[in-house]
């Protein structure tokens, strides 16, 4: 007998075994001066990788206001459809009301999974959403993949400041959030034929009130020299330049790059560097995409300090200097030699 | 005003070196300490016990041994330490240790500001301040770098903002997870050791204490493996006259996209 001469007869409504679906992967995209930013790019062609590997749908989240403009832009970078929550109150960020847009919009569509970039917004949105939602969250990702038969989501993500990696998995909670470091996907091809849907979120703020009022958002002033932590370009100098004038040539050759000088322990002990340019694991530890090394030797204080480097050169008279085990690219000379034909080459 | 901060003890990473070759960290000595984030967080709060008389109450979980931790934090200046520990707590992960403390704060009750390090050194994920704040339902400003005033409840504080930094109020009670470079945290001195050990008391509480039962603490995320970064060898030797190595190096420079 159906269901309904059952509960006819025994005044009992049998409820059916409902079994939530989680599907497809949602990118929360963020804007800055109008302009999307790549983080939420790189995003969406990882997503669909993965999507591929699922067979799910791509969905990209935006929320502000008067945004629509950047919806096919979602798309053509990847995403199948653009959910978009317009209104006055999303205008500026603010956790309690973005929290409750997105906490409402991911209950309501079960996403498998969630991808937010590990940025301020998204380091401070993702864990409460997480929370919020009972499920597991993995932080500043460098790489994500996909047990296909599991559908369970992997991610690799530094620790210990990047001295290696930890690769964390999902144990059946979805949807599986991750936050994702800018840069660590590539901006993928905008396919500018690719077309798909832009579907209105209702937003619904009742009640919900910025708890953070914000007085004002400055810059930093800009100083002479930026944090060597976060330098870009860094020439580093050591005993054997030689001399405080050997010194002064790594000073220009820095400058001629636009980047910051430091320098190993036996340069501090000269007094050619002030402290807080020491490199060293008792000084300050580096990764700048390129880094010089003029006459240090290399020992393994000076190593860990900067391993991270993209790309280092390595200049020494000594061609058994241990440095050069581990640069990119070692040359065999006097930095005094080496750096003044250098410095013409990079003068306009 | 009670001021409530979580620290974590990790292990310290001046004790282990990463072989990238073997793809292995060897520990040569096993050595704990707090997070050093941590320390700006219990900073912070003991700079507000200075100005404003706050209490100062600590709290960590995990082993026995963090024990260590919740002394030290005491020798620093901390009125109160509460220790959240249990045989069945083997490897909690980061949602797991934030229902731990969020039951524990509970129980302690009453409470202005809880302040935390933005991120532990040995996960470097930064979940724990936000999922607090949530379960507490507490507003939260995370990488403050500067707690400007506290007045009648409202807290102006500066954040790390988008490369630069944001002005900010928030009323109290609220979580602020506290940025690396906000201080310089101080040093026990000796007889704060002595007495940290001899005459102050750290609580400790176990999973009845803090009515949690075994399935509300099954982990949501695992760490499946390490990995680690390609180790480095010699690329390229440059045995030339310096000419030819500058021509060399500005192709590199092109490449890396530092010149044109």
């Amino acid at each position: 007998m159906d269901l309904e001469y059952w509960e006819l007869l025994t005044d009992e409504a049998l409820e059916e075994e409902e079994e939530i679906v989680y599907r497809d992967i949602w990118v929360v995209a963020e804007v800055e001066d109008g302009v999307l930013t790549p983080v939420g790019l790189e995003m969406l062609g990882k997503a669909r990788e993965l999507a591929a590997a699922l067979g799910a749908y791509v969905h990209a989240v935006l929320l502000g206001e008067g945004l629509k403009h950047l919806a096919p832009e979602l798309i053509h970078y990847g995403a199948d459809s653009v959910y978009l929550a317009d209104d006055p109150r999303l205008a500026e960020y603010h956790l309690e009301t973005y929290a409750k847009v997105l906490s409402d919009l991911f209950q309501e569509q079960k996403p498998e999974i969630i991808l937010f970039g590990a940025t301020d917004l998204g380091q401070e949105l993702a864990p409460r959403l997480a929370q919020r939602l009972g499920t597991g969250l993995i932080c500043d990702c460098l790489d994500l993949s996909i047990d296909e038969t599991e559908r369970v989501l992997s991610a690799r993500h530094p620790v210990y400041d990047g001295e290696y990696f930890h690769v964390s998995t999902f144990l059946g909670t979805k949807p599986q959030i991750a936050t994702v470091r800018p840069g660590a996907f590539r901006l993928p091809f905008a396919d500018e034929y690719r077309y798909g849907e832009v579907e209105e979120i209702a937003v619904n703020l009742d009640g919900i009130e910025p708890k953070v009022r914000v007085l004002g958002v400055s810059a930093d002033e800009a100083h002479p020299q930026m944090p060597l932590s976060k330098a870009r370009v860094i020439v580093a100098g050591g005993r054997g330049v030689g001399d405080a004038e050997g010194f002064a040539l790594v000073e220009e050759l820095a400058k001629a790059l636009g980047g910051q000088v430091a320098g190993s322990r036996g340069a501090l002990a000269e007094g050619w560097i002030e402290e807080e340019c020491l490199v060293g694991l008792d000084g300050i530890t580096v990764k700048p995409d390129l880094y010089i090394a003029c006459g240090i030797s290399g020992d393994v204080h000076h190593y860990f300090a900067m391993q991270e480097a993209r790309f280092v050169v390595a200049i020494h008279k000594n061609p058994d200097a241990p440095i050069f085990k581990i640069a990119d690219m070692g040359i065999v000379g006097h930095p005094k030699e080496v750096i003044p034909p250098l410095l013409a080459a990079l003068s306009p | 005003m009670q001021v409530i901060v979580p620290i974590k003890q990790i292990l310290d990473p001046a004790g282990f070196t990463v072989h990238r070759r073997l793809e292995r960290v060897f520990v040569n000595r096993e050595d704990y300490i707090i997070n050093s984030n941590d320390k700006n967080a219990l900073e912070e709060a003991l700079r507000l016990k200075d100005t404003y008389g706050a209490e100062v109450i600590v709290l960590s979980l995990g082993e026995p041994r963090v024990d260590d931790a919740l002394r030290e934090a005491l020798a620093m200046g901390a009125d109160q330490a509460f220790l959240l520990t249990d045989e069945t707590l083997a490897k909690v992960d980061t949602a797991t240790a934030a229902l731990i403390l969020g039951k524990a704060v509970e129980k302690i009750g009453d409470y202005d500001l809880i302040l935390t390090g933005e991120r532990a050194l040995d996960t470097g994920a930064g979940q724990i301040g936000p999922r607090l704040a949530e379960y507490l339902s507490l507003p939260q400003v995370l990488e403050v770098r500067q707690v400007t005033s506290l007045d009648n409840g409202e807290l102006r504080v500066k954040r790390n903002w988008k490369g630069g930094y944001a002005e900010v109020e928030v009323s109290l009670p609220a979580l602020l997870s506290i940025a690396p470079q906000a201080n310089e945290p101080r040093y026990p001195h000796g007889a704060g050791i002595m007495n940290a050990y001899r005459e102050w008391k750290v609580t400790t509480w176990g999973l009845a204490d803090l009515r949690l039962t075994e399935e509300e603490l099954s982990p949501l995320i695992r760490l499946q493996r390490e990995a680690f970064p390609p180790e480095r060898t010699l690329g390229e030797l440059i045995t030339g006259t310096p000419a030819e190595a500058a021509g060399e190096l500005m192709q590199v420079f092109r490449e890396l996209e530092i010149r044109n």
